[in-house]
């Protein structure tokens, strides 16, 4: 291939939707186009604008406390439209904590229902206790298993059409009964787990990447990186769930 | 004092003897805890015992130094102290820390934010010290929203108790205000000029406490700290009581004038050598309490010239003729402060980053990627990194991503074998976080000398 690739990454409000170290997922995304030669722009959309999706490849969205997510709801409300038609049109959306209880129908803030954007049919409600810790996730979009950190109120029910992001073997997942974690919907990727998602699961990362290239090129080949440590991190964070159950020294 | 808190008071100062005089262990926690389980409100009951008041600092930074300097300047001028030095904050640590001794004239108590709500309607201390509110430990504390909350409610149950607050933090004087609402008088300190240094990649907090419009700085001295005022409402840095100025910031020393506005024009020379910004805070805050309980600028000198810490925050060692650095890091702007640091030190250097993940520690580490590691980037050569802990993996993965090669070390003796082929006069900076520092301090005592 003698053509440059290129991908345009919209990263929203990260301004507002960065309690967890959010901007690490921008950053691996940016580091593994880049150590393949595909380039990346990323832009940033903040408070006060809004976005245009139309040359955008990938978005992200990330988490934010409750005060902080109603504000970027009220604005995505806005250019729900435009949310919608990108979604349907294969556009790759990666959306964290917060952000996925966004792509729902409705969630709730205290006892008091909010609209949400209705990209993915879900919904959330919550309950108590708050569903906190290291969690271990078996989805198809990663030969390894998915290993993070989740920390929520909220409980996501899916509805019937839509496929989990995988099978929790460690930790909570949407409402903690069901034993499944996060929603898979075209090229959209929903999760709990937060903060940085993508440095310990390059295999997401490596997914998203695949899927807007598919998008925009008709072609998903990636050519395989060095990823000693991040599979070191992976495995390590693993077998201490599986080994210990995480509990805490 | 009632049977039930004799009693209590008397078991928790014989496990303290026990512990500290028999055992020689860590006498810290558990008598408090003891003494607390027979009697809940003990704090209160041995409140009298600090016949002239009671001094209470929290906030996320830099409570324990700033607690050991106002313990130490209320000393140079004789007075008997009762203070939890070694930094157990909650309840039981504070009531361990008023057990010992039949009388004093000051309570110096670091506080945990979150214990205040336990601590404040039992001790009613004379003066709390906020120093800064930052993110850390959401996965324990909750959002700041709640720690803010937390704050405003235990200053509720205290109506006599003076704040003594950062000024120049939006997220302190949020509470601050709420708190001056319901009657609590309050008094504030900071920076008051621009000291030129360049912000945080991630700003914490840039959004108005009252109405949300972005705030706009007249200048930043660090984190979100600085002169601000919101646009759209008004809400803005507080009046300074106590203003720092002409300050100087190196790695080895921090120097400024503290003026008192209470006291006019008139300002006192503040200098110690030990270095940051958030260093000028803390002992603007330390400075500012202690004035406020009446001791002299020149016994505060004094207690700074003589102050040697011994709870790993920057401490000295040498081993084997190379000198290591050991500090505490434990959240972004600590982190990023401690860089600014180790760059300023513009020697070739090595640094050892260790992140545990205990409970005390705070179980969820996605904050690292919140630290500005890429401003280390670059010098391969001249700044050797080695990650530690028993998150070292993600230390790598996360130091991968911003340009830096490191290797895994166990230990500080494995950290320093592994630049064993550098040269001695290449420093080692240990940064770690809570848990981790005490291991590291033990093994430095262990191996090398401490340098004062």
């Amino acid at each position: 291939m003698t053509e440059t690739r290129a991908l345009r990454v919209a990263h929203l409000y990260p301004e507002l939707l960065n309690l967890y170290g959010d901007s690490g997922n921008i950053l691996v995304l940016r580091k593994r186009m880049e150590w393949r030669g595909i380039a990346c722009d990323v832009r940033e959309v903040h408070v006060g604008e809004h976005p245009s999706l139309g040359d955008v490849d990938i978005a992200f969205i990330g988490g934010g406390s409750d005060r902080e997510q109603r504000i970027v709801c009220d604005y995505l409300l806005e250019v729900r439209a435009d949310l919608a038609a990108f979604v349907e049109d294969w556009g790759v959306l990666g959306a964290v904590c917060g952000g996925y209880q966004l792509l729902g129908h409705s969630y709730l803030m205290g006892d008091e229902e909010v609209r949400g954007l209705s990209l993915v049919d879900l919904y959330t409600d919550r309950a108590s206790p708050r569903l906190i810790g290291n969690i271990a996730v078996e989805s198809r979009i990663s030969p390894q298993p998915i290993v993070g950190y989740e920390n929520h109120a909220g409980r996501t029910h899916l509805g019937s059409g839509v496929e989990a992001l995988g099978r929790v073997l460690h930790g909570h997942g949407n409402d903690g009964m069901s034993g499944e974690e996060g929603c898979l919907y075209k090229n959209v990727v929903g999760t709990y787990v937060h903060g940085p998602l993508l440095p310990k699961n390059p295999a997401v990362a490596d997914y998203l990447i695949s899927r807007a290239l598919d998008r925009r090129y008709g072609s998903s080949l990636l050519e395989p990186l060095d990823d000693t440590a991040e599979l070191a991190a992976n495995q390590v964070m693993f077998e201490r769930l599986m080994a210990d159950g995480d509990k805490g020294r | 004092m009632g049977l039930r808190s004799a009693v209590a008071s008397g078991a928790g100062r014989l496990v303290h003897w026990g512990l500290s005089a028999v055992l020689h262990r860590n006498a810290s926690q558990l008598p408090g805890r003891i003494a607390m389980a027979i009697d809940p409100c003990i704090i209160e009951h041995l409140r009298a015992k600090a016949s002239r008041g009671s001094i209470v600092v929290c906030g996320t930074n830099g409570k324990t130094t700033t607690t050991n300097v106002v313990a130490a300047a209320l000393e140079v001028e004789g007075n008997r102290v009762l203070c939890n030095r070694a930094g157990a904050n909650m309840a039981a640590g504070v009531a361990s820390a008023l057990l010992p001794g039949p009388s004093a004239d000051w309570a110096v108590l670091e506080a945990d934010e979150l214990s205040t709500v336990h601590i404040l309607p039992q001790l009613r201390p004379t003066y709390l010290v906020l120093l800064n509110l930052f993110r850390d430990q959401l996965d324990r504390a909750g959002e700041i929203d709640n720690v803010q909350d937390t704050l405003v409610a235990a200053l509720a149950t205290s109506p006599s108790t003076t704040l003594l607050v950062c000024g120049d933090d939006p997220l302190s004087v949020g509470v601050a205000l709420r708190a001056q609402e319901q009657g609590t008088r309050v008094l504030a300190f900071g920076i008051g000029e621009d000291l030129d240094l360049a912000p945080d990649r991630v700003p914490e907090a840039r959004f108005c406490q009252v109405c949300g419009t972005e705030l706009a700085y007249e200048y930043r001295s660090y984190a979100q700290l600085g002169k601000f005022t919101c646009p759209n409402c008004g809400f803005h840095r507080l009046a300074l009581d106590f203003v720092a100025t002409s300050v100087h910031v190196d790695r080895k020393g921090v120097a400024f004038e503290l003026g008192r506005a209470l006291r006019g024009t008139s300002t006192e020379l503040v200098k110690a050598d030990f270095g940051g910004v958030y260093m000028v805070y803390n002992l603007l805050a330390a400075g500012a309490a202690v004035s406020l309980a009446g001791v002299d600028p020149e016994s505060f000198q004094q207690a700074l010239d003589d102050y040697r810490p011994d709870n790993g925050r920057l401490q000295h060692f040498e081993v084997e003729g190379r000198e290591v650095v050991l500090n505490l890091a434990k959240n972004p702007t600590g982190f990023n402060q401690n860089i600014t640091l180790l760059l300023d030190d513009d020697r070739p250097k090595a640094v050892f980053l260790v992140i545990n993940d205990d409970y005390n520690d705070g179980r969820d580490i996605s904050w690292i990627w919140d630290v500005d590691f890429e401003r280390m980037a670059g010098i391969p050569d001249r700044l050797q990194v080695i990650a530690g802990g028993r998150r070292a993996n993600d230390v790598q993965v996360r130091l991968k991503y911003a340009g830096i090669d490191a290797r895994i070390a166990d230990s500080v003796e494995g950290a320093l074998g592994q630049i064993s082929d550098l040269p001695a006069e290449r420093p080692l900076y240990v940064l770690t976080n809570y848990s981790a520092l005490w291991l590291a301090k033990k093994e430095l005592e262990r191996m090398g000398e401490r340098h004062d």
